[in-house]
């Protein structure tokens, strides 16, 4: 944790917060409207699909599928050090894409990358009290 | 039923900013626009006070002070580089409306000056509010610095859905570069104009420095100082002034995201329903067009908008700039000022689109100055279409030659 050098996410304490928490032991808690019962990602405190404001928030599997890449050769803070690195929007499982660094890849190779390999989450603690997602390839 | 704004108005006149590019001494935002304005009005044989409406991104209110101005409408719209589209689009309706006769659209950005004046180059304030809920999940906790790093995901996503290759987007840059050759104020015009400028190669495209992985430094856009006003009339003021019209057709603008977390298909923007619009209101279709100025902020970008304008079939949008038909002298030119990539780029290069267009449609490209023997065209119409943000939002304009 203390040598977490990227920058931290600031939670907002009024639509974030359960995610956020879920990250802390480890879980992905992902916001589901209870309504249509699509899950939608960022979190907001209305359903973008159907406009219900009665959202819940649900563990869900940490798992999906890359839907497209790229890699940094270029960056600046504690990113610089890691360059080339790969990023990532990621298709969930549940529904809905979320966007990464990826882990378990060969950035010096990207073509080596392939869009729809199986992704699972995983979380660095940055702080005392945010642990940022990541996700690693696993097959 | 309202009626239909194609033809209401015109774009009469267009201009830049006394110096535009790498301007070594410094310069402002707000300088930038001030000459703009003051240069198209001058063009035009007017004073900036017969000016009714002011369209700017940031700060129109700020450009009405200076100038003496006192608008009937201001309008502000600010979501990146197809504003000045979308202005035109706003304007064109204001004037259909009887609200105003008179418009003009401007732009100041000091996008390389910015970089010693430690400013954002722009007229836009700081912000201090918290990591908006697309913030803390966004680009910023992974590194991401800036548009390239979003973009080269859609160019990836490009070549897996539709088999394109990285040859495809780097001629882009190659022919677009052709045109600059054509502009003696392209920042690559030469090598007399810049140490890096000339023909390129699609090799040398491929031998460009990566920057973010698919997209290589020649399939970027350069960040230039630029400034560029155009000013609009109604039908019936439009030929009341020195410099001749150029009438809006068909205008159109959408959004499909704005931050890429939401873009549904990687592969497509908003310029399909923009476009849609805009050609429907002209009663023209893609096939009627002539001429294309295409938002060149990467390679990806004009190539992905080409599908999208229906100039192209899905999925085949480099293929616009193959067997040299894009290329000066081709059956369908394409961003003949030399484009962001080549000409200039300050940021929001809009507005450069929007120059050009009325350029190569009043017949005025090859004055010596914006353009040398070989860039006028013969197009009598032209289809403008610029992209904002992260590929998240379009503005489409079709404009033809007055006959």
């Amino acid at each position: 944790m203390a040598d977490y050098n990227k920058p931290i996410p600031s939670p907002d304490p009024y639509v974030t917060q359960p995610f956020w928490d879920g990250a802390k032991e480890g879980k992905l808690m992902l916001p589901r409207c209870t309504s249509c019962n699509r899950v939608h990602w960022y979190p907001r405190i209305l359903c973008p699909h159907c406009h219900s404001s009665s959202i819940e928030w649900f563990e869900a599997s940490g798992e999906g599928f890359i839907h497209t890449y790229a890699v940094q050769n270029r960056a600046f803070g504690g990113w610089a050090d890691e360059t080339p690195y790969a990023t990532a929007y990621i298709d969930l499982v549940e529904g809905d894409r979320m966007f990464t660094a990826l882990r378990g890849v060969d950035a010096e190779n990207p073509e080596s990358i392939k869009i729809g390999a199986r992704v699972k989450i995983e979380f660095d603690q940055a702080d005392e009290d945010t642990y940022v997602p990541y996700w690693r390839v696993v097959d | 039923m309202p009626s239909n704004p194609s033809m209401s108005a015109a774009i009469v006149a267009a201009a830049e900013s006394d110096k535009i590019g790498y301007i070594e001494e410094g310069t402002t935002a707000l300088n930038l626009h001030i000459e703009a304005i003051r240069n198209v009005c001058a063009e035009a044989g007017i004073s900036p006070t017969e000016i009714e409406g002011v369209f700017a991104t940031n700060h129109a209110n700020m450009l009405a002070e200076y100038l003496g101005i006192h608008p009937k409408y201001i309008d502000t719209t600010s979501v990146g580089g197809c504003s000045f589209q979308m202005h035109v689009h706003h304007a064109l309706a204001a004037i259909n409306a009887g609200v105003i006769d008179i418009a003009v659209v401007s732009h100041g950005e000091a996008g390389f000056s910015a970089r010693k004046n430690q400013g954002n180059g722009t007229l836009r304030g700081g912000g201090g509010d918290p990591w908006t809920p697309a913030a803390q999940f966004g680009g910023g906790p992974y590194g991401a610095w800036g548009p390239p790093s979003y973009y080269a995901h859609a160019l990836t996503r490009h070549m897996h859905q539709w088999g394109s290759t990285k040859e495809d987007f780097a001629n882009i840059a190659v022919v677009t570069r052709e045109w600059a050759g054509l502009n003696p104020r392209a920042v690559m015009h030469s090598k007399e104009t810049n140490k890096f400028g000339g023909p390129i190669t699609v090799q040398d495209v491929l031998d460009s420095r990566m920057i973010v992985w698919p997209l290589n430094l020649l399939d970027i856009c350069l960040v230039t100082d630029h400034g560029g006003a155009v000013l609009l009339a109604s039908a019936e003021k439009a030929r009341s002034f020195k410099t001749p019209p150029v009438w809006i057709a068909g205008a159109g603008e959408n959004q499909s995201h704005a931050d890429m977390l939401e873009m549904d298909d990687f592969t497509a923007t908003s310029a399909h329903a923009s476009s849609e619009a805009a050609y429907r209101m002209a009663g023209m279709g893609p096939g009627d067009m002539e001429m294309a100025m295409i938002y060149d902020s990467f390679t990806v970008t004009a190539g992905i908008t080409a599908e999208m304008l229906g100039l192209t079939p899905r999925g085949e949008g480099p293929s616009l700039w193959a067997d040299g038909n894009a290329s000066p002298g081709g059956k369908f030119p394409v961003n003949t000022n030399g484009g962001g990539l080549s000409f200039s780029h300050s940021g929001m290069y809009g507005m450069m689109l929007l120059i050009e267009a009325y350029r190569q449609l009043s017949g005025t490209a090859e004055d010596g100055v914006h353009g040398i023997e070989g860039k006028q065209t013969s197009a009598q119409s032209a289809v403008v279409n610029g992209t904002g943000g992260l590929l998240s939002v379009t503005g489409t304009l079709v404009l033809t030659s007055d006959v």
